[in-house]
């Protein structure tokens, strides 16, 4: 970090920490907004940390792109503001969490959206898939918000600092789209017999995804163990998955969604339910992981031309702050 | 203009006094909702994170200043859905400046297009402010207040995008396009009603006055960055014979549209017709009781 | 020159604004810093940044978060039986903030 760079801030550094910290002092010490840039992190952690955080981030980018054609498809005047008030809250988001990513290093916030349009980039599963109509927009903006909700919730106890600032944030205006998109479940779930049918239709459609949102069981994840370890994730997808089927398949049926028969779901005695791994199409998944589902790599391509058509700009800004603050690092003085 | 005496409320104006108003409300309605609409269409697709921010939060603005003006229409006895969703295309009235789709990347045309709508819309809202119809005063200030960001926002990209050639020669392809529309926002609904919307002092000043103070305004400026405005002998003041521009064939404030709006007619309303509605559903309260 | 001095009381938490030195350069500024505002209170870190780089923009200029009616970004404006306890806490976030907001928005007028 810039600010307590110099020879004065390096030795202070060495004093207290010694060089690069070592990976079972991270583990030792990983408790919640325990580290930031300036601990000098070692390799491993920053480019787990960055792997997390820019899926994460690109994430926000990929669902404001699914939903941004029902900005223009809402049907009344209000819910439109909202639709857009969302997508800008989740750019938000993006920009938030890319700058918590770029504090690691490893890549900066260009590279990463650049990946993001090569499909090199990941994101979530859900956002894979394109949506088609209205009565989709729930299963986005009600099921899987919620879902992202209670995992982001975990995350202001991350050990990368940035990153649990960032999550301050996301937290605090995540309430709106949760509700937001549970009133347009309720409206459509209260509506004609058409729209309850098209709503229900959807729901089938989404459930299993919905449900894979959470990804595989823990003993599948690659990426799990070290990541909990270090402080950076807090709880398991297990775990996780479990919460998300207590909270929602209630609320599925108190508005009159009936629960497809696959997956199965079991619910056990304490009254928390159980999903049946098996019932779900994993290939699915895992080809989509690799971004090689293709109708999400049409979504990718799609923003992939949009951020391309629009480099002039990015260009000519570039030109005029080299103008103003030449090609140096830091800001020089204005005048 | 003298102080025109005060209209009454909603249901004790007389036929043409309603006329006059409804024909502006539209105007004023329509032009909001659908270049908001296109603005959206920058929403996940602006340069950088932080300008699709802004333009989102400003496609917000003018979409909310819509709001306002729909819901005075209300007053009439329409709802919204005889106002957006059941209108039909071919009924509305907002100037084709608005409706014009954005090519991709094109960002020299958003940044000319809401400088020129803002600077219009800034005129245009000052002449509102001492409106006789107390309903439509009342809500002006606040609306006054958001497009003073909006003025600001679409000025700095207009002076940074054209510092260098390849950007300024954008901006100014989009200048030559879209000027012959942006001077739509004066064209007359009706020559007769708008005669009658300045008599009854709902708006304090009329088209052609605004028109020239507008380019008073907007061409010195783009001059000022390099740009170039076909046919622009600056008036004398607010002598109008001076300003001898072409207008485009459709002038939208008569209902005559280009065919992109057709096109963006059928989107928006897709929704609402494929589930049937009837209605619009409203969340937040009534303009009347904030 | 003058810099402005953002204090952290412990780790995890924001740098908040708590004061500035005059120094010649950035490593003056910490030197400086470091006594002045970390002597007593507690502190964890301080950044220091050159005044004249901080632009501003105040309630005297603008109406953070707009003028006319934006209920549509608040939670509390879609009206549910309480969520999940992450929806419930957001919410009162939100509550709470806009409340705040509008106070400084309409207080100006």
């Amino acid at each position: 970090m810039q600010s307590i760079g110099g020879p004065i801030g390096k030795w202070l550094l060495t004093i207290v920490y010694g060089r690069e910290m070592d990976i079972e002092t991270v583990k030792e010490r990983a408790g919640p907004r325990e580290f930031s840039a300036k601990d000098d992190m070692p390799e491993e952690y920053r480019k787990a940390a960055t792997r997390m955080i820019q899926f994460h981030a690109n994430s926000e980018i990929m669902g404001a792109y699914l939903e941004r054609p029902f900005i223009r498809q809402a049907p009344s005047l209000e819910r439109k503001l909202a639709f857009s008030a969302k997508t800008q809250d989740e750019l938000g988001h993006g920009q938030l969490l890319y700058r918590a990513a770029e504090s690691l290093g490893i890549k900066t916030r260009d590279e990463m959206l650049d990946e993001l349009a090569n499909g090199e980039g990941k994101f979530l599963n859900c956002f894979h898939y394109p949506m088609e109509s209205w009565v989709e927009t729930p299963m986005i903006a009600f099921f899987v918000d919620g879902a992202a909700m209670r995992r982001q919730a975990t995350l202001k106890n991350t050990s990368w600092e940035p990153y649990a600032h960032a999550m301050d944030k996301v937290c605090f205006e995540e309430g709106f789209h949760v509700k937001h998109g549970e009133a347009i479940l309720h409206e459509l779930m209260t509506g004609s017999k058409k729209e309850q049918e098209m709503t229900q239709e959807a729901f089938e459609k989404w459930w299993p995804r919905i449900i894979q949102f959470f990804g595989p069981t823990d003993k599948q994840s690659t990426h799990h163990g070290f990541a909990s370890e270090v402080g950076l994730k807090q709880m398991s997808n297990d775990e996780l998955r479990r919460a998300f089927l207590n909270s929602y398949v209630p609320k599925a049926e108190k508005y009159g969604l009936e629960i497809p028969d696959t997956p199965r779901i079991t619910k056990n005695d304490d009254g928390t339910y159980e999903v049946n791994e098996d019932d779900l199409d994993w290939d699915e998944f895992f080809q989509i992981a690799k971004n090689e589902y293709e109708p999400g790599v049409g979504q990718i391509d799609g923003r992939k031309k949009a951020q391309e058509a629009v480099a002039w700009v990015r260009e000519s800004m570039d030109k005029h702050e080299q103008g103003i603050y030449g090609g140096g690092e830091s800001p020089q003085a204005a005048d | 203009m003298a102080a025109a005496k005060q209209l009454p409320g909603p249901q004790d104006l007389s036929d043409d006094e309603r006329e006059a108003l409804e024909a502006l409300l539209f105007s004023l309605a329509d032009d909001e909702f659908v270049i908001a609409e296109r603005y959206t269409e920058w929403q996940v697709r602006a340069p950088t994170i932080e300008s699709d921010i802004s333009v989102a939060n400003i496609a917000q603005d003018e979409l909310g200043h819509a709001r306002l003006y729909y819901d005075l229409l209300e007053d009439f006895g329409y709802e919204e859905p005889d106002l957006i969703w059941e209108r039909d295309a071919s009924e509305w009235r907002h100037s084709t400046l608005c409706e014009l789709p954005f090519d991709e990347g094109d960002w020299a045309d958003y940044v000319v297009r809401s400088f020129l709508f803002d600077e219009a819309e800034y005129i245009r809202l000052q002449a509102l402010e001492g409106s006789s119809y107390p309903r439509l005063a009342d809500r002006i200030e606040k609306i006054l207040a958001e497009e003073t960001y909006h003025r600001e926002h679409a000025r700095s990209w207009l002076e940074r995008l054209c510092e260098d050639d390849e950007s300024r020669a954008r901006m100014q392809d989009a200048v030559d396009r879209l000027m012959p529309h942006a001077l739509t926002l004066f064209a007359p609904t009706d020559e007769d009603i708008e005669a009658r919307i300045d008599d009854l002092g709902i708006r304090t000043e009329n088209l052609l006055t605004m028109r020239e103070e507008w380019l008073d305004e907007v061409v010195p400026r783009l001059e000022s960055v390099g740009l170039h405005v076909e046919e622009a002998q600056l008036p004398e003041q607010y002598d109008v014979h001076h300003a001898d521009f072409d207008l485009p064939d459709e002038l939208g404030r008569d209902q005559s549209h280009t065919d992109a709006w057709f096109d963006l007619y059928d989107e928006f309303t897709k929704s609402y017709r494929e589930l049937g509605r009837h209605e619009a559903a409203k969340i937040m309260k009534d303009p009347d009781d904030e | 020159m003058i810099w402005e001095v953002f204090r952290q009381k412990k780790a995890g938490d924001y740098h908040t604004h708590c004061g500035n030195v005059h120094a010649p350069d950035r490593d003056m500024a910490l030197l400086f810093a470091e006594v002045q505002h970390g002597r007593r209170m507690p502190t964890n870190s301080l950044w220091v940044v050159p005044k004249d780089e901080i632009g501003e923009v105040d309630t005297e200029d603008v109406a953070f978060g707009g003028t006319t009616d934006k209920s549509y970004r608040w939670a509390m404006t879609y009206n549910f039986e309480a969520a999940a306890e992450e929806v419930a806490a957001s919410e009162s976030e939100q509550s709470e903030a806009e409340q705040q907001r509008r106070s400084v928005v309409e207080g100006d007028d």
